[in-house]
């Protein structure tokens, strides 16, 4: 597994050295060593055969070997597209318009040469998408014999080793498209009384018989160029030319539609004795037998222009509808085929059509492979995957003749030529995405998908059925179960050991960064989202935040902060239980009171026509509003209510720019915290690193103490924590911290706004120079509130007073509204019916956690509560009943109570399932049990708008599993958080 | 096959033509600073011409000033040698013809000498133009190096008969492919016709000579011009038997290009063009006397012009901006510093009509980070190498041309003028003489056309200039007050 991933890694290395750019002459000549490129099938099309697993090995353009037993070289480097890619050798296009032009004045002109307008500094993006690495180039059209066809490589060196075949064929036709060929005029220059103008001489052909006729007279012409009155007929060099390309055996590919004409056009050859191709060929499936007993290869053309109006063509009882089971009946027949559509785009998806008549897959696939490249001469170079040949691969998401498969990657001579990571730099929708198809899609509220595929976009779920859309360039991923990403309904990961009581004002997200190995190795058991509480609580309770420790980047990091209230309804003197949470709640309610009341008067409040706002404040206004900006994305989801909070927000944040204003000592903004981020170069062919490097300046001074963290794959593959300080005279900075690698010591220098760092690890140095890309800590940024005391701007007369924010009653107020939850931590029986009907009055639904004794009032707390946390013990056992062992998981499920499984632990979150599991093996319903880790833990906890299930619009945290979920024996095999994969270190 | 012309106007062309007016007298050229172009500038200079010719360049205390010479200029002008345009197709009623091959045309017989074009070269300077004819061709005529000035063609002309057009950008109604087989015909065609003219003279001598009787030929005339030579890439066996002079007039322009007589100019569009057009003329061996000019495009293909180390000449914009058709990314590229990056001598033209002004081209490119020497050299030096004219024009030296322009500042500056063009030692431009200019500038409608009222005439400005153009060659104390306040007028515009 880890291989594998490692070399989907290393995927990046050869796109960004070999990216054929825009011009600039071409690419320096590659003294490069082995690559090796592994994917889980390839098809070597050469007698049919495919490997499962095996390795294409390459090497200065060509391939090595192929096998599953190849022996790497130790510098090899290793490109491995998964087990679920597909590799086919590129395909051939026998047609392509990429030089087709203007036909020339004579009916046969084999000194037209398609090559001399083929440009080689033209990006063949669009045939390179659709996976086709070499291309026939058509001369003209609508002639007898247009001219000399050839056959070139779409992408790699810009000289002669590009084109495959300067002469692949005297291509033309004999169907009506020849057939209106003008009359041939040379006029006289100048025109002079002893030289008249002449006239337009008529030229053939004008029918089928005709065009045999001319075909005879050129071959006539070829065998003596001087016979004057073929000379006169067909032009003083047309002879010569055909002379010349009849000598060197280069085929006539001509054109033919009907039977009829083929017929003529196999009687012609079989008679002049002259190599012969069949392009077209649309009714050739009549004559199929004829056409293989003469052993004549065809091009069958699809009859059928994708992207374009459609065509009528006849309402006669014999017109001539197109039919598409030609390949299927010539293949049957004996004849080689070749197919092909009108753009090399869309050459699979021909190839895919003709299989309608019956055309067997290997066959089809050959068909547009080794089939054109023998066909058109070049099958020693191109056509299938062989030691020798070059190495150009089409690498796909799936089976090559599938309707949804798209083009993952297209190599030409031993490089990547294009892929779908680039085309969608700009396009946010383009963005590349993964497709996971699955045997058993686990919804996650019960619901079962059998067979289910989903669709990832940007961190998101796009598409949840039984069939997806693939879009282009998707990454396919195949197993057998997939399920939410699970939660912790109560944990403590990320507290790190930490036992402090903090308020219940406190913002977790504070304490809390993108993930580490630690928690990415939780993730990859499963528990990708965890509902965080501190240990212990102080008697008004303790905070409650949901987030997903192992995402990578900050904003998908939190779910929800607050969360959650918790609070504690017992107390050791019984007489007090429950005193300090009905006082609570009294309070909280007379405090939703008033922000009502505001709310109401606001709503009816109409602003006075004011002159313009005073410059100063606008100014200030916009600051404010660029660092909402950076926030606003993880906030976007709140509702109306909180949004008035941020108001209030802004507001502080206002007064304190402006404070900061009026000192004349802090003119200079904080020129250290902030996010850093660079591109660390590496030896090739590795690609650069990314390093991010987020740094706070913990007091302002002359040497000021700094913290922060550093990513880099290359420095470590931890995240590194950093400690040392910031220089504020000499602008240098200094810091230290620990990685995977041992000791990392970090300097910078900041200059101009940009840090140049020299980064020291394991004895060697790494420079780069950082820009900042973002001015706020996001997170350090709220640990600020309200420590500065703020200073109310002017109000327009007559406008309501906003309430004070209480950051310990806004959960409530939010639980009250609906938006957040209430956990109340009850054992008793009595005590769970008074909490309850306390919570019930106040317009709360709790989540009752511990709830020893619910199952003595399971019927009187159904409807009212949001969920129980029940204890971690799964099985009672009591001594009354005997053996007769009571679940409260699957009692309080069975009557209708949603149950989540706390974890009261850190990284010991990955017991869940298990847990889960020994509950199911005592008899609660599997079902119940995976809802009890995903969608019922997402609703009690009101975090179900981002989490918990596989549904579109929501996070798009995934596990594919190798079995049925919660069975002892499945595990996990991948796990997605927000669209990216866990990866394993 | 008629024969077209009389030999006798080709020996005619061949000779340099001289300026044919005012040799005589020498002219003092005076400036605050002279930009020579052949080494550092000057400082408070002195240009003397004579004949024609600069007989002495250097400071004002160094250089003597000719008892009888006429003085211009003086510490306010900034001195420059005139720009040399490398490659026009402008000057002419229509660049074109329609047939594809047609090198027996003479771009002569086009020019216009009173078209607008040539007074605004004066204008922007130039003084040396070469003018070919258009890319939509072929194989185009033969083009000449003119002098902006005289009202005939002969007097303008400095080269007749000068380099012939090629072109591999496909003309109009042709595909790449047409226009390049179009082109290898030409060649084709000639070498079948010579070999007919060979087995004609060796088969039947005295058939062809009757022929030629009969068409009336002078036939010792003929003889008199020599033998045909034939190129250096291939050649036709016994092409020597025959005369120089019975070649049709044709193919004679082809085979001349053959010969090196030509410069062949090649125009290509894109950066597969440039790949044709090299592989065209090393097949015809005439690689050591091809210039290509190219449009912006085409610096993709700048590795295969410096190997073959041919000049250029960049028609066109010269910032080239182009979407990569895989990323969709907009890539700009400044095609000067890529050309000057690959080391390929390379002159720029003023054929794009937004960057007209040599001038503001050289600018462009400094500001875009090329050497101020580079840049300039780019519109004088270079182009005149490429003309064949490196010992004529191009820098201020002893024994050049007198072309010199006499600027209100720095030339590379958009607030300066161009305020004399002298050409040859022959003040041919004034700008205070300049109608048109001032009508631009200060919206004076032209002469004759404005009704003067009567009862303002006096103190009307506006009416006093008309009077000042008027007597302006009279009266040369009136001219030089005018010459007064349209500078005034200028520092209240800033500029241009």
């Amino acid at each position: 597994m880890s291989a594998r991933l490692l070399g989907l890694a290393l995927v990046a290395a050869p796109l960004g050295l070999l990216a054929p750019r825009a011009g600039d002459g071409p690419p320096a000549p590659a003294g490069r060593g082995f690559v090796a490129v592994r994917a889980g099938t390839i098809h070597l099309v050469e007698d049919g055969r495919v490997l499962s697993g095996a390795t294409i090995l390459v090497k200065d353009g060509k391939i090595q070997a192929v096998g599953a037993d190849v022996a790497l070289p130790p510098d090899a480097l290793v490109v491995d597209y998964g087990p679920d890619a597909v590799i086919v050798p590129g395909l051939v296009a026998a047609y392509s318009s990429y030089a087709l032009g203007f036909p020339s004045e004579r009916t046969a002109d084999p000194t037209l040469s398609a090559l001399d307008a083929f440009d080689t500094y033209r990006v063949n993006g669009d045939a390179l998408s659709g996976g086709v690495t070499s291309a026939y180039l058509t001369p003209a059209d609508n002639r007898l014999i247009a001219g000399t066809a050839a056959v070139v490589k779409l992408a790699g060196q810009r000289d002669a080793a590009r084109v495959l075949s300067a002469e692949a064929a005297l291509h033309g036709a004999i169907d009506a498209s020849a057939r209106s060929t003008p009359g041939y005029w040379d006029p006289p220059i100048p025109v002079m009384v002893d030289v008249e103008l002449g006239y337009a001489r008529p030229q053939l052909p004008r029918t089928t018989m005709g065009a045999i006729v001319a075909l005879g007279e050129l071959l006539d012409l070829a065998g003596d160029p001087d016979d004057a009155r073929l000379v006169s007929e067909y032009g003083p060099r047309t002879g010569l030319a055909l002379a010349r390309a009849l000598a060197a055996k280069v085929p006539l590919r001509l054109a033919a539609s009907d039977a009829e004409e083929i017929r003529a056009l196999l009687a012609f050859a079989a008679e002049r004795r002259v190599p012969l191709v069949l392009d077209r060929a649309e009714g050739a499936g009549a004559v199929a037998d004829e056409i293989a007993a003469a052993g004549v290869p065809v091009v069958y053309r699809l009859p059928w222009v994708p992207n374009a109006p459609a065509v009528d063509r006849g309402k006669e009882e014999d017109a001539r509808w197109p039919t598409l089971d030609v390949p299927a009946r010539l293949v049957k027949a004996g004849a080689r085929v070749a197919i092909t559509g009108s753009s090399p785009r869309d050459l699979l998806f021909a190839a895919r059509l003709a299989s309608r008549g019956g055309l067997e897959p290997a066959a089809a696939l050959r068909a547009i492979t080794l089939a054109p490249a023998e066909i058109l001469g070049v099958a020693q170079r191109v056509g299938s995957l062989r030691a020798g040949k070059d190495a150009d691969l089409c690498v796909l998401n799936g089976d090559p003749l599938a309707s949804s498969t798209s083009v993952l990657a297209t190599w030409v001579d031993g490089e990547v030529a294009w892929t779908p990571d680039r085309h969608a730099r700009e396009d946010a929708r383009g963005s590349r995405a993964t497709v996971i198809e699955v045997e058993e899609l686990h919804v996650g509220d019960g619901e079962v998908l059998r067979p289910g595929q989903l669709l990832i976009q940007d961190g998101r779920i796009r598409e949840v059925g039984a069939r997806v859309s693939h879009p282009r360039g998707a990454t396919v991923v195949r197993g057998k179960t997939c399920m939410p990403g699970m939660i912790d309904a109560f944990g403590h990961l990320g507290l790190e050991g930490s036992r402090k009581v903090p308020g219940t004002d406190f913002t977790l997200a504070t304490i809390l960064d993108p993930g580490d190995a630690l928690d990415r190795r939780v993730a990859r058991q499963g528990i990708t989202t965890v509902v965080l509480t501190p240990r212990s609580a102080s008697d008004s309770g303790a905070p409650v935040a949901a987030y997903k420790p192992a995402a990578r980047e900050l904003e998908h990091l939190m779910v929800a902060d607050p969360a959650a209230l918790r609070l504690r309804w017992d107390d050791p003197v019984r007489l007090r239980s429950g005193q300090n949470v009905r006082g609570l709640l009294a309070k909280a309610r007379d405090y939703r009171q008033k922000w009502l009341e505001y709310e109401q008067a606001m709503a009816k409040w109409v602003p006075p026509a004011e002159p313009a706002a005073e410059p100063e404040k606008k100014e200030d206004e916009k600051a404010a509003d660029a660092k909402e900006g950076q926030t606003s994305e993880a906030k976007e989801e709140k509702k109306e209510e909180s949004d008035k909070k941020e108001d209030k927000k802004d507001e502080k944040k206002d007064s304190r720019s402006k404070k900061k204003k009026g000192e004349p000592e802090e003119l200079e903004p904080d020129p250290i915290t902030g996010l850093w981020q660079a591109d660390l170069p590496q030896p090739e062919p590795a690609a650069p690193a990314k390093l991010k490097l987020r740094a706070k300046l913990a007091r302002a001074g002359e040497s000021a103490a700094v913290e922060g963290n550093l990513r880099c794959d290359a420095l470590s593959a931890t995240l590194i924590e950093f400690e040392g300080w910031f220089d504020r005279e000499a602008r240098t900075l200094t810091l230290s911290g620990v990685g995977s690698r041992g000791w990392v010591e970090l300097t910078g220098e900041l200059k101009e706004g940009k840090l140049a760092v020299k980064a020291r690890v394991d004895g060697k140095e790494h420079e780069a120079t950082l820009e900042r890309t973002s001015k706020e800590y996001v997170v350090a940024g709220r640990s600020e509130r309200g420590t500065e005391k703020s200073e109310t701007p002017k109000e327009p007369k007559g406008k309501p007073r906003e309430p004070k924010l209480d950051g310990k009653l806004e959960p409530l107020r939010r639980a009250m509204d609906g938006t957040a939850a209430l956990v109340v931590e009850v054992e008793r029986a009595r005590d769970i019916l008074d909490c309850v009907a306390a919570c019930n009055e106040a317009g709360i639904r709790p989540v009752l956690y511990g709830a020893r004794e619910a199952h003595l009032v399971l019927e009187q707390i159904a409807g009212k509560v949001a969920g129980v946390l029940p204890a971690s013990t799964v099985v009672v056992a009591e001594a009354e009943r005997g053996t007769d062992y009571r679940v409260p998981y699957a009692e309080l499920q069975n009557a209708g109570i949603r149950v989540a499984f706390p974890s009261e632990a850190e990284e010991g979150a990955i017991d869940l399932p298990l847990r889960a599991a020994y509950a199911v093996a005592n008899g609660m319903s599997p079902e119940g049990a995976l809802r009890a880790l995903t969608a019922d833990a997402a609703a009690m906890l009101a975090i179900d708008g981002r989490v918990g299930r596989l549904a579109p619009g929501l996070d798009a945290d995934v596990l594919l599993l190798d079995g049925p979920p919660l069975d002892p024996a499945t595990s996990v095999l991948r796990a997605w958080v927000a669209g990216e994969e866990v990866e394993a270190h | 096959m008629k024969r077209l012309l009389a030999p006798a106007l080709l020996l005619a062309a061949l000779l340099a033509a001289p300026l044919p007016a005012q040799q005589g007298g020498r002219l003092v050229i005076e400036a605050g600073r002279i930009v020579t172009q052949a080494g550092p500038d000057i400082e408070n200079g002195r240009i003397v011409i004579d004949g024609g010719r600069i007989t002495a360049v250097g400071k004002a205390e160094e250089v003597e000033k000719p008892w009888d010479a006429t003085v211009i200029g003086g510490k306010a002008f900034v001195a420059f040698p005139g720009f040399v345009e490398a490659h026009t197709s402008q000057g002419m009623d229509r660049a074109n013809e329609n047939i594809d091959v047609a090198p027996f045309l003479d771009i002569r017989d086009s020019i216009d000498p009173v078209a607008y074009f040539f007074e605004d070269c004066l204008r922007q300077g130039i003084t040396t133009i070469n003018v070919q004819q258009g890319a939509n061709c072929v194989v185009g005529g033969r083009g000449m190096v003119v002098r902006p000035i005289g009202m005939t063609v002969e007097e303008m002309a400095m080269r007749p008969l000068f380099g012939l057009k090629l072109s591999t950008r496909p003309k109009g109604g042709k595909s790449r492919a047409t226009q390049m087989q179009a082109l290898r015909f030409a060649f084709e065609d000639l070498r079948l016709y010579l070999e007919g003219l060979v087995e004609k003279e060796r088969d039947d001598a005295g058939y062809a000579k009757r022929e030629a009787l009969f068409q009336g030929r002078d036939l010792e005339a003929e003889a008199a011009q020599g033998r045909a030579m034939g190129g250096t890439a291939w050649k036709v066996d016994g092409l020597e038997l025959v005369p120089r002079g019975a070649l049709d007039e044709r193919y004679a322009p082809l085979l001349e290009l053959l010969e090196g007589r030509y410069t062949a100019f090649v125009h290509c569009g894109d950066p597969l063009d440039v790949v044709h057009a090299l592989e065209v003329v090393r097949a015809q061996g005439i690689l050591a006397r091809t210039v290509l000019v190219i449009e912006q495009d085409c610096w993709k293909a700048a590795d295969r012009i410096a190997e073959a180390g041919v000049p250029v000449i960049l028609e066109g914009a010269l910032l080239d901006v182009q979407r990569d058709p895989i990323t969709g990314e907009e890539v700009e590229t400044f095609v000067p510093k890529v050309l000057q990056e690959k080391g390929i001598r390379f002159a720029l033209s003023s054929e794009d009509p937004n960057t007209r002004a040599p001038a503001y081209q050289a600018a462009l490119a400094i500001a875009h980070g090329m050497e101020r020497t580079a840049a300039l050299d780019a519109v004088t030096r270079v182009p005149a190498e490429i003309l064949g004219l490196g010992d004529e024009v191009g820098s201020l030296e002893r024994g050049k041309l007198g072309n010199v322009l006499l600027c209100s500042g720095d030339p590379l500056s958009v607030t300066t003028w161009v305020e004399h063009v002298v050409i040859e030692g022959r003040l041919v431009y004034e700008r205070a003489k300049d109608v048109r200019n001032k009508h631009l500038l200060e919206g004076v409608q032209p002469l004759g056309t404005a009704p003067p009222t009567s009862a303002e005439a006096g103190e009307d400005p506006e009416h006093e200039h008309e009077k000042a153009d008027e007597d302006a060659g009279a009266e040369k104390d009136a001219g030089d007050e005018q010459k007064g306040k349209d500078e005034d007028k200028e520092k209240e515009d800033g500029g241009r």
